[in-house]
């Protein structure tokens, strides 16, 4: 008896506050989510979201650029909601464990906790017309913008174990 | 006099179609005053020519070649898909997309950003009145 309240105690202490933030803001929405699925700000740490708005004019090779103002709030919201801060939900906690002090990522899709979880993804699954970027997260993830990757749906290929 | 005042309505609601948004009108202006003062003879802006600035193939921001049909439907009237993300993209045309050039902030955001991926500078006065008759026009 004794040992179950251990282990429930445990568990409890381990209970997240969820998967990942979902993204609460409507100007990130509409700004963030007009070329692409809008990431969540919990997927980096500020100091990427920093590095990144700081060179709009050449995202990823395309012109994102936006006035001061507009770019400036943005960014203070990234900064509340980065990885760092977000450690009670599960994804943010384990991105931000698995990326190096000196490390400063732009891409979500190099950090070592989300290519291990897609260690099983073959180029095939990626490169088709509908999915054509590991970036393009609901392509596969339906409840992306939940901040639910579990239910996981590769088109042609269906459900892939990690 | 019952008569000119139910003409009067009808012949506003047809200038209205194919216009510009006050403020979209305001930045046509703009354009062409600039486009004046290199080419005094200057005097309107051609579909046409927008056509040709909308479909003609250039080596883009990132060295590839890339128009502006790569991202936006060629049939202005259909969804068109980012070459980039996948991402669906609404249609281009006002009449099939009624929030199309409404909002002068947005248009001048995204002439920017795409002349730099398309044509990797801001596009000329000229290429941008042009396009966006031929885009209206659609
Ligand atoms: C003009 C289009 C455009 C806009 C606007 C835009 N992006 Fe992007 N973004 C891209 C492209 C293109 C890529 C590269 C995608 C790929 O490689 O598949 C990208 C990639 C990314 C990635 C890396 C994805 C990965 O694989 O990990 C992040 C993060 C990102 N964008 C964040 C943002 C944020 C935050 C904003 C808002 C400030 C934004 N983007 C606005 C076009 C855009
Ligand atoms: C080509 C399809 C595909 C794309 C695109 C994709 N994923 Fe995944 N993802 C998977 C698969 C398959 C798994 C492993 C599924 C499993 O473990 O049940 C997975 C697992 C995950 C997991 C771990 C889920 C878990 O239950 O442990 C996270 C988090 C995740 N993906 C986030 C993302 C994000 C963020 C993006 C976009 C930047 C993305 N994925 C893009 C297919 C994809
Ligand atoms: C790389 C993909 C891409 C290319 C190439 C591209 N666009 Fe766009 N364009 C977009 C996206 C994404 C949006 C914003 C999404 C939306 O509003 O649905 C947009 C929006 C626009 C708008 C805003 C309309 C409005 O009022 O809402 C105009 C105008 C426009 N594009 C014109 C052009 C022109 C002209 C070119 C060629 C010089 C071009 N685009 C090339 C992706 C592209």
């Amino acid at each position: 008896m004794k040992k179950l309240f251990m282990l429930m105690f445990i568990s409890a202490s381990f209970m997240w506050a969820g998967g990942l933030k979902p993204v609460d803001n409507v100007l990130y929405q509409e700004e963030c989510g007009s070329c692409h699925f809008a990431f969540q700000p919990g997927l980096l740490p500020s100091r990427s979201w920093e590095v990144m708005m700081g060179k709009l004019t050449d995202h990823f090779g395309v012109d994102a650029s936006l006035d001061a103002p507009t770019m400036q709030t943005l960014l203070t919201y990234m900064q509340q909601n980065a990885s760092e801060k977000a450690t009670g939900y599960k994804r943010s906690y384990k991105m931000n464990r698995s990326i190096g002090r000196y490390e400063t990522p732009l891409k979500i899709s190099e950090v070592a906790y989300f290519r291990d979880k897609h260690r099983a993804i073959r180029p095939a699954m990626v490169n088709q017309k509908e999915v054509r970027s590991i970036s393009n997260c609901v392509a596969c993830h339906k409840d992306a913008a939940a901040g639910d990757f579990h239910d996981t749906f590769v088109p042609n290929y269906g459900v892939i174990d990690d | 006099m019952k008569r000119v005042l139910i003409i009067l309505p009808l012949c506003l609601a047809s200038l209205q179609a194919g216009a510009f948004s006050p403020q979209v009108q305001g930045y046509i202006q703009e354009l062409k005053a600039e486009v004046k003062k290199t080419d005094p003879s200057f005097s309107d802006f051609s579909i046409e020519r927008g056509k040709e600035v909308f479909t003609s193939v250039h080596v883009g921001k990132k060295g590839e070649k890339i128009s502006c049909t790569s991202c936006h439907n060629a049939n202005l009237r259909d969804k068109g898909e980012n070459v980039h993300t996948a991402k669906m993209i609404e249609p281009l045309s006002p009449s099939a997309n009624p929030a199309r050039l409404t909002k002068l902030k947005d248009v001048q955001k995204w002439l920017r950003r795409n002349f730099n991926d398309v044509y990797n500078n801001d596009g000329t006065a000229l290429q941008r009145g042009d396009v966006l008759y031929y885009i209206n026009a659609n």
